[in-house]
C-alpha cells in the first residue's frame, strides 16, 4: 500500500519537474533567440533542396 | 526555382525540420500510432455490433483505408510538406478547408494521445490490483506517460522515431506471440468461438453501427505523411511506408479479433478498457499475461509518442501560416522541433485523459479522423479537375480514379450514420466545435493570414481560376 | 502587374494570447464540458434482471467458464451483460444531423473557394512565377 502511495507521489513529482523544464527552456530560448530566428522555417523549403541540407 | 525561394532570406541561416528520416521511420510513425488500435478501442465495436458485426466492420473500414492510402498517396506524393493534409487542402480547396483540416489531424491524435495516456493509467491500475492493491489513482501515472514523452518530442525527432520502431515492433510482436500460443490450429482447448459468437445481436443494423468504432483498427495510418518534411525521399517512401503500414493492421487486425472474439464473451468484450490483456488473463496463463501487459503498455506509449509528433507538427504548419498565432511557428533552435505547440496541446491531452471516459474520447478522435477521411474525396476531385494527370510530376498515380473516391464518401457517410446511432448527441458536440471554429477563423482569424505565400508549390495554374 | 497584394496587419502579443485562449475555451466548453457532465455518453438501456444467475443472463457454460476467469459472479457481471444500446431512429435528429454536416461541409468548400480566388490571383497575377512578396 505505501509502497504504491510513494510511486503516486514519485509519478507526480517527476511529471512536475519534466514540465517544469520544458517550460522553462522555451522561456530560456524564447528569451535568448530573436523571434524572427525561431520563425525562420517556410513550408516545403527543405523538399526541394534535399542535397545540401545536412544542418 | 526552390533554390531561388531557398535564398530569399539569407541573414540569417534559417531554422527549420531536420531531413533524417527513412521508410522505416515511416511505418513505425504510421503503424506506432495505430497499432494501440488493435490493443484497446476497436473492441467498442464489439458493443455496438456484436463479435461478428466486428470482424465485418473491420473488413468494410479495412476497404475505406484502402481507398484512403491510394488517394492519400498519389496527393502526398506531390504536395510533400510537413502537416500533410493540411497542406494539401491548402493547395488544392483553400484556406478555409485547409485550417479545418488541420484541426482535424491536431484532435484526432491529441485525443488518441489522451486515450493512450488512459491506457496506461489504466494498466498501472490494473497492476496494483494483481498486487492486491485497490484504490490507487492513476491520474499521476497518466500525467507521467504524458510529460516523458512530450520530452522525447521536445528533444527531437529522430531520437522519438527511432524508440517508436522499437517498441511499435515488440507491441506487433507480442500480438502474433498471443496469436501463436492460443492453439489457434485447435479449436475447443483455448479458443472458444463457436460456444463465444453469439451472432448478430442488433441485427444488421448493429453492424452498421460498429462502422464507427471499426475506424479504430486504422485509424492515423494517413499520420505518415505529417513527417514529409523531415523524410529523405518524401515521394518514395511516403507511399511505401503508408501500404505497408496498412498490410500490418490488416494482418494485426485480424489476429487481434481472432483471439479475443475467441477468448472473451461479446458482452465484456465489447466495454473492456484493455481488451487484449483482458484476453490474455482468460487464457489463464500468467506468461501471457505479463507479456500483453507489456505489449498493451508498449503500443500505446509508441502511439501517444507518435501523436504528440504529428498533432504538434500539424499546429506548428498552422502557427506557421498564420492560421493560428504566430508564435507557434517557432522551431526549436538546438532541437529543430516546434517546441511551442508541443507544449500548448499538453493540457488538452492530460485533461481528457483524466476524465476516464475511453469510449468518448476515442470517439472524438474518430470523428475528427472521419472529417478528414471525408475531405479526401473531394480533394481528390479537384486536384485531378486543377491539374490534370501530366501537367505536374506526381510521385505515385492512383488507379481507377473515380471509383476510389465515390467508395470512400460512401463509407464515409456511413460511419458518420453508425456513429449517431448511439453517440448521436457526441457527433453534434464535435460538429458545434468545427462551425464555431470555422467562423472563427473566416471572420476573424483568417485577417492576419498573407494570401499568395500560402501557396508554395512550384506547380502551374490551377485550370479553372 | 503586381496589384493589390494583400498586407496583413501584423498581431500583437496580447492579440495572439487572445486567439490562443480562446481556442482553448472552445475546447473546453464544446467538447470538454459535455463530456464531464455526461451529456454525451451513449444510449443505452439496461434490463435489470433479479437474482442474476448465468442463465437467467443468458450465457452458456463456456460464457460462463470466461466471466469466472475474468473474476465476475453473476451479480457483478449482471449489468455489463443487460445493458444494450437503444438505437431507435428519430427522423427530426436524424435530418438535423445530416443537415449540420452538410451544411458544414458546404459552407467551408464555398468560403474556401472564394478565399482560394485571393491566394491564387495574388500569387499568379503578381511578379511572375514566383509570387514573391515572401519574407
Amino acid at each position: 500500500m505505501i509502497v504504491w502511495t510513494l510511486l503516486e507521489w514519485l509519478a507526480w513529482g517527476a511529471s512536475g519537474l519534466i514540465l517544469a523544464w520544458m517550460v522553462a527552456d522555451a522561456l530560456r530560448v524564447s528569451h535568448d533567440y530573436d523571434e524572427d530566428v525561431l520563425l525562420s522555417s517556410r513550408e516545403g523549403e527543405m523538399i526541394m533542396d534535399e542535397p545540401h541540407d545536412a544542418a | 526555382m526552390a533554390q531561388a525561394q531557398a535564398v530569399t532570406e539569407t541573414k540569417a541561416q534559417p531554422i527549420g525540420l531536420l531531413r533524417v528520416l527513412g521508410p522505416g521511420h515511416v511505418w513505425a510513425l504510421g503503424v506506432g500510432i495505430v497499432l494501440v488500435g488493435e490493443y484497446m478501442g476497436w473492441n467498442f465495436s464489439v458493443g455496438k455490433g456484436g463479435a461478428l458485426g466486428s470482424l465485418i466492420a473491420c473488413w468494410v473500414i479495412g476497404l475505406l483505408y484502402t481507398c484512403v492510402a491510394m488517394i492519400d498517396s498519389e496527393v502526398t506524393s506531390t504536395v510533400a510538406a510537413a502537416g500533410g493534409q493540411y497542406a494539401q487542402a491548402k493547395h488544392i480547396i483553400g484556406p478555409l478547408m485547409a485550417f479545418n483540416v488541420g484541426l482535424y489531424l491536431v484532435m484526432a491524435y491529441t485525443m488518441l494521445e489522451a486515450a493512450d495516456a488512459l491506457i496506461v493509467g489504466d494498466l498501472v491500475v490494473a497492476l496494483a490490483a494483481g498486487t492486491g492493491v485497490e484504490g490507487v489513482d492513476p491520474k499521476p501515472f497518466v500525467i507521467l506517460a504524458i510529460s516523458l514523452l512530450a520530452l522525447l518530442n521536445y528533444r527531437g525527432v529522430l531520437m522519438t522515431l527511432s524508440v517508436n520502431f522499437v517498441i511499435t515492433a515488440i507491441a506487433f510482436l507480442a500480438i502474433v506471440v498471443f496469436f501463436l500460443s492460443v492453439e489457434p490450429w485447435n479449436p475447443g482447448a483455448v479458443l472458444h468461438h463457436a460456444d463465444l459468437l453469439a451472432g448478430l445481436p442488433y441485427g444488421w443494423l448493429g453492424v452498421v453501427a460498429a462502422f464507427q468504432f471499426g475506424i479504430w483498427y486504422y485509424l492515423g495510418i494517413e499520420g505518415t505523411c505529417q513527417a514529409a518534411e523531415e523524410v529523405r525521399s518524401p515521394a518514395r517512401s511516403l507511399p511505401y511506408g503508408t501500404m505497408s503500414g496498412i498490410i500490418t493492421l490488416l494482418i494485426a487486425a485480424s489476429l487481434t479479433w481472432y483471439v479475443a472474439a475467441g477468448l472473451l464473451p461479446w458482452e465484456y468484450l465489447g466495454q473492456a478498457i484493455t481488451p487484449l490483456y483482458d484476453a490474455a488473463q482468460a487464457s489463464g496463463s500468467t506468461g501471457l499475461q505479463v507479456f500483453l501487459f507489456i505489449g498493451t503498455l508498449f503500443a500505446a506509449s509508441a502511439s501517444a509518442n507518435g501523436c504528440i509528433n504529428d498533432a504538434a507538427r500539424a499546429w506548428f504548419s498552422m502557427g506557421r501560416d498564420r492560421y493560428m498565432p504566430i508564435w507557434f511557428g517557432a522551431v526549436h533552435p538546438r532541437y529543430r522541433t516546434p517546441f511551442r505547440s508541443i507544449l500548448f496541446l499538453i493540457p488538452i491531452a492530460v485533461s481528457f485523459a483524466f476524465t476516464g471516459l475511453l469510449d468518448q474520447v476515442v470517439t472524438f478522435s474518430i470523428l475528427s479522423g472521419l472529417l478528414g477521411y471525408t475531405f479526401m474525396p473531394i480533394n481528390m476531385h479537384l486536384f485531378r479537375k486543377r491539374w490534370p494527370l501530366g501537367s505536374i510530376e506526381r510521385g505515385y498515380v492512383h488507379p481507377f480514379h473515380p471509383l476510389p473516391a465515390i467508395v470512400l464518401l460512401v463509407l464515409c457517410t456511413a460511419t458518420f450514420f453508425a456513429t449517431y446511432l448511439g453517440y448521436g448527441v457526441q457527433l453534434l458536440a464535435m460538429m458545434s466545435f468545427y462551425i464555431v471554429a470555422s467562423l472563427w477563423f473566416a471572420f476573424h482569424r483568417y485577417k492576419y493570414v498573407r494570401r499568395g505565400d500560402q501557396f508554395t508549390m512550384p506547380w502551374p495554374r490551377p485550370r479553372g481560376y | 502587374m503586381a496589384r493589390n497584394v494583400y498586407r496583413p496587419p501584423e498581431q500583437g502579443r496580447a492579440g495572439q494570447v487572445f486567439d490562443s485562449v480562446f481556442l482553448l475555451l472552445l475546447v473546453y466548453l464544446v467538447l470538454f464540458m459535455p463530456l464531464i457532465f455526461g451529456l454525451t455518453g451513449q444510449a443505452t438501456t439496461t434490463r435489470v434482471v433479479e437474482n442474476p444467475t448465468w442463465e437467467a443472463l443468458g450465457q452458456n457454460e463456456v460464457a460462463a467458464g470466461q466471466w469466472e476467469k475474468l473474476g465476475f459472479t453473476p451479480e457483478s457481471a449482471s449489468e455489463l451483460i443487460t445493458t444494450r444500446f437503444d438505437y431507435v431512429i428519430n427522423p427530426l435528429s436524424l435530418l438535423l444531423t445530416a443537415v449540420v454536416i452538410l451544411g458544414y461541409f458546404l459552407f467551408v468548400i464555398r468560403m474556401s473557394d472564394k478565399e482560394y480566388r485571393d491566394v491564387i490571383a495574388e500569387r499568379f497575377d503578381g511578379d511572375g512565377r514566383d509570387g514573391g512578396g515572401r519574407r
